[in-house]
C-alpha cells in the first residue's frame, strides 16, 4: 500500500513488529521499572518504619511486588525468545546476531553514522545492525539477571518449592553474595541501556522519519517503496 | 568397652547415667529425631564395636578442637570423643612425638576400612607440603593415608571443608580442602562453620555410631540436620526485616531496639546453619542474638566472597562493590544522558542547513 506522506517520496506501511513482539516489549518495559524500584529499595531500604514490626510488611512488600514483577519479566523475556524462532523476518534471530555480510556492513555504516562519520543511516527495516546486536548482549544480561535471581531465591523458596532447583546456579556464580552483587550491578546495566535505548529510537525516528517511535505501539513502519521490499 | 565399661567411666568423670541419657536424648533433638531414639543412641555408644576416630590438624587455628573442648555438655562429650573413641588427637592427647605418631600408625593399620578420621584445618600443597608437616611428613601425605583408609571423613570447620582463611585469596601456601586434596575420599561430609558448632560435632559423629550411615546432605556434603535451613530462616530478626525496620549504625535506636542488621552487612539471608536454633556456648546466646551480623562462616569462600563483613555487597577482584556501584551506575547512566543530548543536538546542528529527511534526501535524487 503505497502511501504519499509528504508529497516527495512514496511510502509503503510496513508491518514489523507483531503483536507478541509489542506486548513483550511493553511487558518489560513495566516489569523492569518496578524490579529496578523494588530492587533499588531491597538494597538500599531507605524507608523509616517506626512502631511494632507486626504493623509493617514494607520490605515484605517490596519483595512480593518484585517476585511478581520478575515473573512477568521472565515469560515476557521468553516469549520474546520463542519469536525468534516463529515471528516474522523482523523478529527472527539473525536480526539480533550481525552473521551476513548485508548487516555486517550495516554494522559498521550505523556506528559509522552516530560516529558523525557518514551523513545518513544506512536503509534497513527492523532493528539496525548495532541495535539488534546491542539487544542481544541485553538479553545475555537478562538471563544473568533470572539467573542470580532465581540462585537468591532459594534462600526464601520453600524446601519443598522446584525452585530450590535454582541452588545449583550459586556455585557458578561464586555464592550468593556474588551473586547478589551481580544482580545489583545488572540493574545499572539495563538502566543505563535504557537511556540509550530512548534516545536512538528518538533520534531513528526524527531523522529517518520512518515511524520508528510509533512503531512499537502500532507495529508499523514507514518506508520508502523500495527499501521496503529489501529482505 | 562394654556397657559396664562406660558406666565405670562416667562415675571415674563424677557423672551419672541420667547424665550420659541427657547427653543422649539432647543429641536426638539436635539431629532432629524424637526423643525415642536416645536409647537407640545410648546403646549404640556403648556398643563395644563402635568406629574408632582419629582427629587430624593440619593448617588452622586450632579453633574447632577449642569449641569441641567447649561442648555444652563437655563432661560427657569429651568422655565420648576423647577418652572412649579418640585414638588420636594431637593437640590434646598426652602422648606425644614418635610415641603419638606410632599411635596413629597403628591405629590406622590395625582398623583399615573402619575408623573415622576427623579432619581440622586446610592442606597446603604449596612448596611441595612444606607449609605443614607432622613428624616430618607432609600433611597431604597424611591425608592421604589417613583419609584414604577411612570409613567416613568428616571435614570439621570451614578450613577443613572448603579451604577457610589459609585458602582465601591469594592462597599463598595452596591451601585445598579435604575433598579437594584428597579427590575421591570415601563419605566425605563437610561439617563447615568457623569454628564448626560442638553440638553439630558431636550430633554427627553420634548419628554415624547410631545410624552406621551418613545423615542426608546437601550440595556441599554438609549435614542437613545442620545446614538445612538457612540463618535467616529462623533468625529472631526477620519480623524486622520483613517489616523494613534495619539497624543503621552501631548503638542506635534501632540496634538497641533488636532491630535487623540487614544493612549492617549481615550474610544470614547467604548462610546455611542451625545458630538460631542450637545457639553457642551451652546454648547461651549466637552472634545475631547479641547484636553482631552473621560473617557467613559456613559457606564456601567466605573469606573471599562474604567480606566486608559490615557490608552488603561483596569485594569482587578488590573492588567494594557495596561502595561503588550506584554511584558509579548513577554516573554512567548520567554520562549516558548528557551524551544522548549532546549527540542529539549535533546531529540536528549539522542537520540544519536543510530540514529535509534523510528519506527525502536519498530519494530525491533518483525519483526527481
Amino acid at each position: 500500500m503505497a502511501i504519499s506522506v509528504t508529497g516527495h517520496v512514496p511510502l509503503e506501511r510496513v508491518y514489523v513488529w507483531q503483536l507478541p513482539v509489542r506486548l513483550a516489549h511493553w511487558a518489560l518495559f513495566f516489569s523492569i521499572l518496578t524490579l529496578a524500584a523494588t530492587g533499588f529499595y531491597i538494597g538500599h531500604p531507605f524507608i523509616d518504619v517506626p512502631g511494632p514490626a507486626r504493623d509493617h510488611f514494607v520490605m515484605g512488600t517490596a519483595r512480593v511486588i518484585h517476585l511478581y514483577a520478575a515473573i512477568v519479566f521472565t515469560v515476557s523475556l521468553f516469549v520474546r525468545f520463542y519469536w525468534f524462532l516463529v515471528g516474522n523476518r523482523y523478529a527472527r534471530l539473525g536480526e539480533l546476531i550481525p552473521v551476513t555480510g548485508k548487516r555486517l556492513r550495516n554494522l559498521f555504516k550505523t556506528m559509522m553514522f552516530y560516529s558523525f562519520l557518514r551523513h545518513d543511516p544506512d536503509d534497513y527495516v527492523g532493528h539496525n545492525a548495532l541495535a539488534g546486536a546491542t539487544y542481544m548482549v541485553i538479553y545475555m544480561v537478562y538471563l544473568l539477571m533470572i539467573g542470580t535471581g532465581l540462585a537468591l531465591y532459594t534462600v526464601y523458596a520453600s524446601v519443598h518449592s522446584p525452585f530450590q532447583f535454582f541452588g545449583v546456579l550459586t556455585p557458578l556464580f561464586g555464592g550468593l553474595p556474588v551473586a547478589r552483587a551481580l544482580h545489583h550491578i545488572g540493574m545499572w546495566v539495563i538502566l543505563v541501556f535504557v537511556v540509550g535505548h530512548v534516545y536512538f529510537v528518538l533520534l531513528s525516528s526524527i531523522v529517518e522519519q520512518n515511524g520508528t517511535l510509533g512503531s512499537i505501539f502500532s507495529g508499523y513502519k514507514f518506508m520508502p517503496e523500495d527499501e521496503a521490499d529489501k529482505p | 568397652m562394654n556397657p559396664q565399661g562406660l558406666n565405670e567411666e562416667l562415675q571415674r568423670h563424677g557423672l551419672s547415667r541420667r547424665d550420659f541419657l541427657n547427653f543422649c536424648t539432647s543429641m536426638a533433638a539436635v539431629l532432629g529425631l524424637p526423643t525415642t531414639a536416645a536409647s537407640a543412641i545410648a546403646a549404640a555408644i556403648e556398643d563395644p564395636a563402635r568406629p574408632i576416630l582419629v582427629w587430624l590438624e593440619f593448617q588452622d587455628c586450632c579453633g574447632n578442637t577449642e569449641s569441641l573442648l567447649r561442648a555444652s555438655h563437655p563432661t560427657v562429650a569429651d568422655l565420648i570423643l576423647d577418652t572412649i573413641s579418640l585414638n588420636y588427637h594431637e593437640t590434646i592427647m598426652a602422648a606425644a612425638g614418635s610415641q603419638a605418631e606410632a599411635v596413629l600408625k597403628k591405629t590406622v593399620q590395625e582398623n583399615q576400612g573402619k575408623y573415622i578420621a576427623l579432619v581440622e584445618g586446610s592442606i597446603p600443597t604449596g612448596a611441595d607440603g612444606a607449609f605443614c608437616t607432622i613428624g616430618g611428613r607432609a600433611a597431604l601425605d597424611i591425608a592421604r593415608e589417613v583419609c584414604g583408609g577411612a570409613a567416613a571423613t568428616i571435614a570439621v570447620g570451614t578450613c577443613a571443608a572448603f579451604g577457610g582463611l589459609p585458602a582465601a585469596a591469594p592462597n599463598p601456601t595452596g591451601a585445598l580442602s579435604v575433598g579437594d586434596a584428597v579427590p575421591g575420599v570415601k563419605n566425605l561430609i563437610n561439617l563447615s562453620a568457623c569454628p564448626a558448632n560442638a553440638e553439630n560435632i558431636t550430633a554427627l559423629v553420634v548419628y554415624y555410631l547410631t545410624m552406621k550411615s551418613l545423615p542426608p546432605l546437601d550440595r556441599y556434603r554438609r549435614p542437613l540436620f545442620a545446614y538445612g535451613s538457612f540463618i535467616h530462616d529462623n533468625c529472631e530478626r526477620r519480623g524486622h526485616f520483613d517489616a523494613g525496620q534495619y539497624v543503621e549504625a552501631w548503638g542506635d535506636e534501632a540496634h538497641r531496639h533488636g532491630y535487623c542488621l540487614y544493612k549492617m552487612g549481615c550474610k544470614g539471608p547467604a548462610t546455611s546453619q542451625n545458630c538460631p536454633t542450637v545457639k553457642w556456648n551451652e546454648g547461651t546466646n549466637w552472634p545475631v542474638g547479641c547484636g553482631h551480623p552473621c560473617l557467613g562462616c559456613a559457606e564456601p569462600n567466605f573469606w573471599d566472597t562474604m567480606t566486608p563483613f559490615y557490608g552488603r555487597l561483596p569485594n569482587i577482584a578488590g573492588f567494594n562493590v557495596g561502595e561503588w556501584v550506584d554511584p558509579v551506575g548513577l554516573g554512567v547512566a548520567g554520562v549516558a544522558a548528557v551524551a544522548a543530548t549532546v549527540h542529539g543536538v549535533a546531529e540536528v546542528a549539522r542537520r540544519g542547513g536543510h530540514k529535509s529527511s534523510s528519506n527525502e534526501n536519498k530519494k530525491a535524487e533518483p525519483k526527481s
